[in-house]
């Protein structure tokens, strides 16, 4: 008892703390499951960009980013497997982006370079996920589980005065998931409460999802011997003593032991075959031999055939004198 | 109870997947190439071999080969042009029976495969590179094996073949780039210092045989000189030796007596590049890439397969006195 008891209170406890991080995450991301902020300016007048391979540590984050520039520049976002990014833009003059802390807290450096990229961005085949555009530009894109660089680039012979970025970060279906660990959380208290009101579950009685498929119970029949005596009185006696009394007075009663409760799924019913001819001889031993006697006056029997009968007073054997 | 477990089951799976973690290792690091883009990397190979043959212009080639298989396959084309032949197609179906792709924190990138042409019944172990993001994925070598020649098995670390460093010689006889140049120096001369430090084989013997006939031309100064490029890939094989891919330059040079002029045999390479012959003195410059495997331990390196053509002749009327 004491065992269910404190059971059923550390599921209560467990279902509250997850309801309650499923609800705070229902909270802080929002129905678009992710945090934004920006825009923010980037004081720069390079043509690119780009974060460095040790910036963005995570995996499985969904992240937006938009870029965007005035008067209409040329502008390119991807991101890309830093091996990539960091070859692409290594001799290119630009802004490299040493740290990052939320929800906007950026370090930088100035990298020195060549004042163009190698060759247009819009042309590779490696980036995860690219988008150009005039004026602005953005990606939406899930954090892969690998080194990674997001590079903003100038297209053409412009640069990246003026750019403002904007950020969202989240969990893709965060609000789903947070709603998920809302109700794993409360069914983990309701299911803690059940367990502190049930019964021992040794008393446990199968409810009907958990019926336990029976099997038909057999009937057992008990025969139960009973002597009367002069007096009219019953008395019960053994299988034995009504043998030794030769008489079996009465079978006063069929006593069922258990009773079928259910039969969810009743098993192959048993098929009635006709007796075979063994039992049919057995039948025909068992019906009894009726012999007719002629008793002379000298008490000497003589067996008869029924045709002689019609001669003869039919007396009863015990009725003889 | 069992309705309550399948909630639940289903609430943490729900809540569970794709969640975002942090990333412990964020070196920069990319495997080659994955396999879809190895598929295309062929195909656009097989494309453009197939055009440039059909076209018997080597010119298409740069698009999908460099460096020495460049070179050679140039010259085989220069050969099939001069000679007005389809030359040496390789454009029939192949097998690709094995690739391996190496981890890389920087570029360049490459990858091994092994294909099968049953036309030729040989094996080609080519290497695949791309030298920096904006390039193409080219071939760089390519040297062939007999079909039934065993390639050593290759050490994987997760999930990627490993690399040798071309100066590493832990565990084996030499470096890769000390056997290249110990291979270049016995095929040089016979009795060079390193001629106990290589196996004899069929490769050297075969180059051996050449020069020794070439050498006894009467009235003929021959002289033939071995060069061994750096070494840019080799992989480690699983019994801790190391596959190298070697090229290496052999210069045949001939100086003939004044009145004497040395030619070839008509459809031969060498006539194609020296279609007069040689009056004077001349020069063809051969490419060869070689397989070479460096067994662990002490065992001598050896060549598996090459590779090879004639990439340029050149002649002048000095004669030789």
């Amino acid at each position: 008892m004491a065992m269910r008891t404190t059971a059923g209170w550390a599921l209560v406890v467990l279902g509250v703390l997850v309801a309650l991080a499923g609800g705070a995450a229902m909270v802080v991301l929002g129905p678009d499951s992710r945090f934004t902020t920006g825009p923010h300016a980037i004081e720069t007048d390079d043509i690119a960009v780009v974060t460095a391979p040790d910036v963005i540590g995570w995996a499985d984050v969904q992240v937006d980013l938009l870029a965007e520039v005035p008067v209409r520049k040329p502008i390119f976002v991807g991101i890309g497997n830093a091996v990539d990014v960091q070859d692409f833009v290594g001799r290119t003059q630009r802004l490299e982006v040493t740290g990052f802390q939320r929800p906007w807290d950026v370090d930088t450096r100035e990298a020195g370079g060549t004042p163009n990229l190698p060759g247009a961005p819009t042309a590779l085949d490696w980036w995860i996920d690219s988008s150009a555009g005039l004026g602005g530009a953005s990606i939406s894109t899930q954090l892969p589980d690998e080194t990674i660089s997001i590079a903003i680039l100038s297209v053409g012979s412009s640069n990246l005065s003026g750019l403002e970025v904007t950020l969202a970060y989240g969990v893709k279906g965060g609000f789903g998931k947070g709603a998920a660990a809302l109700l794993l959380g409360l069914g983990l208290v309701v299911l803690g409460l059940a367990v502190r009101r049930a019964r021992p579950w040794d008393e446990e009685e199968p409810d009907d999802e958990d019926a336990v498929v029976l099997a038909a119970a057999e009937v057992e029949e008990e025969v139960v011997y009973v002597y009367v005596d002069d007096d009219g009185v019953e008395h019960e006696i053994s299988a034995e003593e009504a043998a030794e009394l030769q008489e079996v007075v009465e079978v006063v009663e069929v006593v069922e032991v258990e009773e079928v409760v259910e039969v969810a799924e009743p098993g192959p019913r048993p098929e009635v075959e006709p007796a075979g001819p063994a039992d049919e001889d057995a039948a025909a031993e068992a019906e009894e031999e009726v012999v007719y006697v002629y008793v002379d006056d000298e008490g000497v029997e003589h067996e008869v055939n029924e045709d002689e009968l019609a001669e003869f007073e039919i007396v009863d054997e015990e009725d003889r004198p | 109870m069992r309705r309550w477990v399948l909630v639940a089951a289903c609430s943490i799976a729900l809540s569970g997947c794709a969640v975002p973690h942090a990333r412990d290792d964020t070196r920069p690091a990319k495997t080659a190439a994955q396999e879809a883009e190895i598929t295309q990397v062929f195909q656009r190979y097989r494309e453009v071999r197939a055009s440039a043959v059909e076209l018997l212009d080597p010119k298409p080639l740069s698009t999908v080969e460099t460096g020495a298989m460049l070179q050679i396959d140039s010259g085989s084309f220069e050969v099939a042009q001069r000679l007005a032949t389809k030359g040496q197609d390789a454009t029939g179906p192949v097998e690709v029976v094995d690739v391996e792709t190496p981890r890389f924190g920087k570029y360049p990138l490459w990858f091994y495969a092994v294909v099968r042409d049953a036309a030729q019944d040989v094996k080609r172990v080519q290497i695949f590179e791309r030298a920096s993001s904006v390039d193409p994925w080219l071939l760089t070598a390519s040297p062939e094996t007999l079909a039934d020649t065993a390639l050593p098995d290759l050490r994987h670390r997760g999930g990627a073949a490993v690399t040798v460093a071309p100066d590493d010689g832990v565990g084996l006889s030499m470096s890769a780039q000390e056997a290249a140049a110990a291979y270049a120096a016995v095929l040089s001369d016979p009795e060079a210092p390193e001629s106990g430090e290589v196996a004899d084989d069929s490769f050297i013997q075969q180059m051996r045989s050449t020069a020794t006939t070439n050498a006894a031309l009467p009235d003929v100064r021959f002289s033939q000189t071995w060069q061994a490029e750096d070494v840019r890939y080799a992989l480690r094989t699983a019994d801790g030796g190391a596959l190298a891919f070697v090229t290496l330059t052999r210069e045949d040079t001939y100086a003939v007596k004044e009145g004497l002029t040395v030619t070839w045999p008509e459809g031969s390479p060498q006539q194609a590049f020296l279609s007069s012959g040689i009056a004077g003195s001349g020069r063809l410059t051969y490419n060869h890439q070689v397989l070479l495997y460096l067994p662990g331990g002490t065992e001598k390196p050896r060549a598996l397969g090459q590779y090879g053509g004639v990439v340029s002749g050149d002649t002048s009327a000095a004669p030789a006195r």
